[in-house]
């Protein structure tokens, strides 16, 4: 089973959301890593069909997924980044109705249902009317919701949004799991959750790939780039200011223990230390909208 | 199936679905309905300042007045009528007003009034039954047929047309048959067609959210990305929708003829409606009538139903779908009257726009050649306008659909 992108584009009249984009995926976990506006949501929702692309192709195991159609539907799960529910159905009868859509039978549908409430911890709460759930029980049910179908393509916008340390680690143990058959595309700001179970990183700006890989192959273009030093508290705004700061350790003293991710050798007293994906990010990603320092 | 049902259950969770029927029903059904028959339609009156002065007896009131009534049932003469109307004045001079309320006055004086036009005193301030002498209405058959001819001339209803009219009228059993009138006077010429306009209210609130919802519980992309995307969900909703219209018709409609059947019974459902209406020219029963009526509602409805969901397809918010879909029935009320005949008659025929009691009338339409009786346009065009709007509704909200 592989998923290909053939050269995927998408022109939002003169701005380009997604800039020719190749790869092919194969069963397991890929993070899509990128600021906001990089292009993320767009590149999902052209895997999903929800977005025609403006030139290229979605290939599912050589076929258009365009051309597929309900065949290639029926083998996603997605979970949009605001996902919509109806505030009025409990959550089993919320499931029932995604299932209905996605053509199971009601029989399986209740089992489904009940054992994937189970997985996502909301069991307990299986009568209760959605419009009572917090953020990340609304977003547990998303998750169930999107694997229903036992999808074969797995499509998660922010996943992990809303969710609690706890619930984090359990999604990203589950996600694990499915991967062993199944393509896991996630995006998500939390690099930590993509560094624990992906497999392959897509970093992502201005619509394009610029960097692909495994977690190591990805890390290793950060290192030698990220600095640990100790600097005079008065200092520390001038070098955040001029310097990408990865982090920051106020001592007893007055004085600052830095982490900077940076080209080139920030002070004399700075050593290198060993790059994380987050060091990366930075490095690629160090102000909110994407932009270099 | 399974959507179905779960579709069906989302638009009944809906709070404004629930607080709207209910509304609905307590309108139509518990004011317009239990309270008019047992208080302030048919109670006997008590203040005179306003019918909600009525005594709250309307049960024991209506079996007084169909006992009275009685006495005059069969053939309507003019002997008939003549004693009719003597017998009225008899119980004026009491000066008891439920003597003369046992009476069928009002139609009594709508009839005279209208048949012997020439002894209306338009100065005398009171009715005209007070003051007529019974004896001079005599030919009331002939009058009654010199009256129809005379009302299609000032219509400017000629030739074929004219014919048409009186080949209709001509089907009519004479002697009328009397029976007790005001019930179902207020049945089939007030009630059902006032349901009209209410109905149209709680179908728009209930209806005009069922695509645009979408949008509003940011669902669309979810909904997109399952196996059976928008077109199946779009053909779920239009079917649901129309057994909403169906429920909420079921609910009040049964419930209405239940009181009906408690209050006024089922006795005089042979009377032609000529009773009602003395210049009426359609050879049917109050019973025919009723189940037009009720037909005309049915299927305006539906109709009705057709047109909401296309505002609903093509509006974004719940709001706007509502607004234009009431905009759709109360705008063309609103200005009917500013329109030329035409005009009132092509706005009469977008559902519940028009009335149902135009059975009453001899209103036409030309279309192609023919000359068509106003009712039998009203209640098909409206429904036709529903189905032609679904398929738009459909394509309409599924090319939406796609982000």
């Amino acid at each position: 089973m592989e998923l290909s992108l053939d050269r995927l584009t998408k022109h939002y009249k003169s701005k380009i959301a997604v800039d020719c984009i190749s790869t092919t995926m194969v069963p397991g976990v890929y993070g899509l890593l990128g600021a906001n506006g990089a292009g993320k949501t767009t590149l999902m929702r052209m895997i999903c069909g929800i977005l025609e692309p403006t030139s290229g192709d979605i290939l599912y195991n050589g076929n258009s997924i365009f051309e597929m159609g309900s065949a290639y539907r029926n083998l996603l799960g997605y979970l949009p980044q605001e996902f919509g529910y109806y505030p009025n159905y409990t959550a089993q009868e919320f499931l029932l109705y995604i299932a209905a859509l996605k053509g199971i039978p009601r029989r399986i549908a209740v089992k489904r249902s009940r054992s994937l409430l189970e997985t996502v911890s909301l069991i307990n709460m299986a009568n209760k009317k959605i419009k009572t759930f917090s953020g990340g029980m609304k977003q547990r049910l998303g998750i169930a919701q999107a694997l229903l179908n036992n999808p074969k393509i797995l499509v998660l916008d922010e996943p992990t949004a809303g969710l609690d340390p706890k619930e984090r680690v359990r999604l990203r143990n589950i996600l694990s799991d499915l991967a062993n058959d199944k393509i896991v595309l996630l995006s998500t700001h939390i690099v930590s959750d993509i560094e624990a179970i992906a497999d392959k990183v897509f970093l992502m700006k201005k619509g394009t790939f610029i960097l692909q890989g495994s977690i190591n192959e990805l890390i290793a273009y950060a290192q030698g780039k990220v600095w640990e030093f100790t600097i005079q508290e008065q200092d520390l705004k001038k070098w955040e200011l001029n310097y990408t700061v990865a982090n920051l350790h106020h001592s007893d003293k007055g004085y600052v223990t830095l982490r900077v991710v940076s080209d080139k050798c920030p002070s004399l007293e700075a050593t290198p230390c060993e790059a994380t994906l987050e060091d990366l990010y930075l490095l690629y990603f160090p102000t909110e909208d994407g932009g270099r320092v | 199936m399974e959507l179905l049902k779960l579709e069906h259950k989302k638009l009944w969770r809906r709070k404004s679905v629930q607080i709207g029927v209910l509304l609905c029903f307590l309108y139509i059904v518990i004011f317009g309905g239990l309270l008019s028959y047992q208080w302030f339609q048919f109670g006997s009156p008590n203040d005179f300042t306003s019918s909600f002065g009525n005594n709250f007896d309307g049960y024991t009131n209506i079996r007084e007045k169909q006992e009275y009534a009685k006495q005059w049932e069969g053939a309507l003469t003019e002997e008939t009528l003549q004693a009719m109307v003597k017998e009225y004045q008899e119980r004026v001079q009491t000066g008891n007003v439920s003597d003369y309320e046992m009476t069928d006055w009002v139609s009594l004086n709508s009839m005279i009034q209208t048949l012997w036009p020439e002894l209306e005193e338009t100065d005398n301030p009171y009715i005209m039954l007070n003051y007529v002498d019974p004896s001079e209405l005599t030919d009331f058959e002939v009058r009654r047929e010199n009256a129809v001819k005379s009302f299609l001339e000032l219509n400017g209803q000629t030739g074929s047309e004219r014919e048409y009219f009186l080949n209709m009228d001509a089907n009519i059993d004479m002697p009328l048959q009397y029976r007790w009138t005001e019930g179902w006077s207020f049945v089939t010429a007030d009630y059902i067609s006032g349901c009209g306009v209410v109905f149209a209210i709680f179908i728009a609130i209930a209806i005009a959210p069922v695509f645009c919802g979408e949008w509003h519980n940011n669902t669309r992309s979810l909904i997109t990305t399952t196996k059976y995307g928008w077109n199946k969900i779009a053909v779920t909703k239009v079917l649901v929708s129309f057994l909403f219209t169906l429920e909420l018709y079921t609910i009040i409609i049964f419930s209405s003829i239940l009181l009906q059947i408690i209050f006024l019974g089922t006795e005089g459902a042979d009377m032609p409606i000529q009773c009602i209406k003395i210049l009426a020219v359609a050879p049917w029963t109050v019973l025919q009538a009723e189940i037009y009526e009720y037909g005309y509602l049915l299927l305006a409805s539906f109709g009705y139903t057709g047109i909401v969901l296309l505002c609903s397809a093509l509006a974004k918010t719940n709001y706007v779908s509502i607004i234009i879909s009431l905009a759709i029935v109360f705008v063309p009320m609103a200005i009917l009257q500013f329109f030329p005949l035409w005009g009132q008659k092509a706005l009469d025929l977008i559902p519940f726009v028009g009335s149902s009691t135009d059975i009453f009338r001899t209103n036409t339409y030309h279309l192609f050649g023919y000359t068509i009786w106003s009712p039998y346009l009203l209640i098909t065009v409206p429904i036709i306008l529903g189905l032609i709007c679904l398929p738009f509704a459909v394509r309409s909200w599924a090319r939406r659909a796609k982000i």
